[in-house]
């Protein structure tokens, strides 16, 4: 008894002072840490393979007219899995490092919307070739309810097209 | 014996019977009966056979041919066969005969097929709701195919789960459903005649998500493994696995050998992660924290470890239908081992210390009696089978991944108690360090991810079973159109493990319930009653839930 008492006591004393200062002090993650998505809205050419894949399916689409495609990314469902960085044929997705997303203002912090000129691409889906057919976009063409179905979809409001 | 001789001896018992039997592989069998022969053909396989009941699941073929599938799982360990036995009853009137008196196991998942896909088990001895809440419609069955993934019914007010009354004289201790100590809500009604406890009641699914629903309706195939993969938080990668296992089988892909090590290695870091959490919850139960303190630092390493070596320190994400996503770099070779190899160390000091312990051991000897006929009986899995002295580890009975090209130990002790699996659990530890060595040193090089040409083909099915920490996951696959599951069975370690506890509990003192129970802790909060007391008077008077309303419950009331 009074032995395992020791060996455990020794077992705890040894390590010495373990804790981080963090959030003190900053926390840096680990080499390929999955972060925050970040989209570079000049490079998106609105193929919508992102959304195709996503499993949390938080990238909506809405095709508002011919020469104008919305993405709207509702962040705050995000599971930082990095499939839609993975299959970006433009590289415009990059999983950062940053993790500290928590924020007072509500839930429009974590919305991101572009608007992608489309000019007269025919959505046949053609740019984006997946490299395997399990990640094929589901539904080709023009859409113009997914934002409208998310709504549904999710415990949150529809977002207003204006 | 293999699949194919199996499903020779049964069609040759049974006849007419069975309609048709196929194989997948020498280890998977597929046989199709009549509804009538159920009960025969299941009590065959459980008592003549010597197979496992694993879990039933029910499919909604009324598009494709105007019934409903029922199917019940089997394992033959012995033989290293998986058996599946599907039924079909029609759409016009879906009920098929209950297995449950012959084989306990049952229980459960004929109650969620009945709630899920609406085939009433007939005869069944404990038909009470299970797995919707409480104020479900009652004919509103969410996995049929015609009812929306998402659709909510109103909630109702007044509704309470049915309840099983306690023997005569004995009185009824509520832990749950929620409670501060553990996160998971689940309701034990532990009936007690002064201390001893004589019954146990439970009702949970509490956080049913509907991801089968998920994965059959909206998902696609390469989106599951990530919902998969959060059907638990400690040890989802199992999950991921099993899906993509099943998926490749009913496809016929084949997995780069690389991907099969990386899946075997990733599977073991899970395996540390969650036995340390497991020491320390248990540790932290029983009211010794310094066990919670120390193990949780252990493990802290090895969470870096992985988020070094996936992206994230839990919910790997690592693994798609076809192999893995990322590669374990070379050059972190050194670092892991060397993080495994801290952990060893101090696990067998941990490991030593521990027995020594006469306060802590005086809580785990003797306590929590399951007996193996109850753990067979109930479909008991992983390390609460083995410490009930039954040899079953899916990684030596079924192996999958690399587990067919490592040394694996079957860590069993036969005291039953609650000593024994906690001993399971501390041994299997330092096994998994062992497998990552091996896997390791062998690690074959070359791609981590099949090349996949065409969409998976539709009609075709397949079953993976993965050691989780907790015991055997098990998925089933039946491959449909428009790139997703038609249907995507789950069962996970606990689902079987906690129709062990009501019995398991049965002679313990109240005080040994927690730590029986596992990680759950009473709490007080939930009474179904509400006492007042009169502080003038001092009288107590107790109320039903219907006369507390009448009395305080309306406009004005005092």
């Amino acid at each position: 008894m009074i032995t395992s008492k020791l060996k455990e006591a020794i077992l705890s004393l040894r390590p010495g002072r373990v804790t981080l200062k963090y959030p003190f002090a900053p926390h840096d993650p680990e080499g390929d840490f999955r972060g925050y998505p970040e989209l570079d809205t000049d490079k998106c050419i609105g193929c919508g393979a992102c959304a195709a894949v996503c499993p949390a399916r938080l990238i909506m689409i809405q095709d508002i007219d011919q020469n104008t495609r919305r993405m709207v990314r509702l962040l705050e469902r995000c599971i930082f899995c990095g499939r839609c960085a993975d299959v970006c044929p433009e590289d415009a997705i990059t999983m950062t490092k940053h993790f500290e997303l928590s924020t007072d203002s509500g839930r429009e912090d974590m919305v991101a919307e572009c608007e992608v000129f489309m000019a007269t691409c025919q959505r046949c889906t053609r740019c984006y070739e997946p490299a395997n057919p399990l990640d094929k976009i589901m539904e080709p063409g023009f859409r113009d309810d997914e934002i409208k179905r998310g709504g549904q979809d999710s415990p949150y409001e529809p977002i207003q097209s204006d | 014996m293999n699949a194919q001789q199996l499903g020779e001896n049964i069609k040759q018992r049974f006849a007419a019977k069975v309609i048709d039997f196929e194989t997948l592989g020498s280890d998977q069998l597929y046989v199709t009966i009549t509804p009538d022969s159920l009960v025969e053909v299941a009590e065959h396989l459980y008592q003549d056979q010597g197979c496992r009941y694993v879990i039933n699941g029910g499919t909604d073929r009324r598009q494709q041919r105007d019934a409903f599938l029922i199917t019940h799982f089997f394992a033959q360990d012995e033989e290293k066969i998986y058996i599946a036995v599907h039924t079909e009853v029609g759409a016009d009137d879906p009920q098929v005969d209950s297995i449950t008196p012959v084989i306990p196991a049952a229980n459960w998942s004929e109650r969620e097929t009945r709630d899920m896909v609406g085939v009433v088990p007939v005869g069944h001895p404990d038909p009470r709701r299970l797995v919707l809440s409480d104020d479900w419609p009652e004919d509103l069955y969410p996995l049929r195919y015609d009812v929306a993934h998402d659709v909510h019914p109103p909630p109702a007010e007044g509704v309470a789960p049915e309840r099983l009354e306690p023997p005569e004289g004995a009185s009824v201790v509520p832990i749950g459903p929620f409670f501060p100590v553990l996160e998971e809500p689940a309701y034990f009604r532990v009936f007690v005649e002064g201390e001893q406890v004589v019954g146990a009641d439970y009702r949970g699914f509490y956080s049913h998500r509907g991801i089968e629903k998920l994965g059959c309706s909206v998902l696609t195939y390469n989106q599951v493994p990530f919902i998969a993969e959060r059907i638990c938080g400690i040890c989802g990668y199992v999950h991921s696995c099993s899906y993509c296992q099943a998926a490749e089988r009913a496809a016929g892909i084949e997995v780069p050998d690389r991907a099969e090590y990386i899946r075997t290695i990733m599977l073991e870091l899970e395996r540390l992660e969650s036995h340390t959490l497991w020491l320390g919850i248990a540790g932290h139960i029983i009211g010794f924290d310094t066990v919670l303190m120390q193990t949780w630092r252990m493990r802290e390493p090895l969470m870096w470890l992985c988020e070094q070596i996936t992206g994230n320190r839990k919910t790997y994400g690592m693994n798609l239908v076809g192999g893995v996503r990322r590669d374990i770099k070379p050059e972190i070779y050194g670092d892991l081992r060397g993080v495994i190899d801290k952990i060893g160390d101090e696990w067998a000091e941990l490991a030593e210390a521990i027995p020594g312990d006469s306060t802590l051991m005086a809580r785990l000897q003797g306590t929590g009696i399951l007996t193996p006929e109850v753990a067979r009986a109930r479909g008991a899995a992983g390390p609460t089978a083995r410490g009930s002295g039954l040899a079953i580890d899916v990684r030596v009975d079924h192996p999958y991944a690399a587990y067919d090209r490592v040394e694996v130990n079957k860590c069993v002790y036969d005291s039953c108690d609650n000593r024994a699996r906690a001993r399971v659990r501390l041994g299997g530890t330092i096994d998994s360090i062992n497998i990552i060595h091996q896997a390791l040193d062998d690690m074959p090089d070359g791609p981590i991810m099949a090349e996949i040409d065409e969409e998976l083909p539709a009609g075709r099915q397949a079953m993976s079973a993965v050691e989780a920490p907790r015991g055997e996951v098990f998925h089933w696959v039946l491959t449909g159109a428009e790139n997703r599951p038609e249907r995507w069975r789950v069962r996970a370690p606990t689902y079987a493990n906690l129709q062990c506890v009501p019995p398991m509990l049965v002679g313990n003192a109240l005080a040994d319930v927690p730590i029986s129970i596992g990680s759950y802790d009473p709490c007080f909060s939930c009474t179904e009653r509400m006492e007042v007391v009169d502080v003038n008077s001092g009288q107590v008077r107790v109320y039903t839930e219907e006369q507390f309303r009448a009395e305080y419950d309306q406009p004005g009331a005092k």
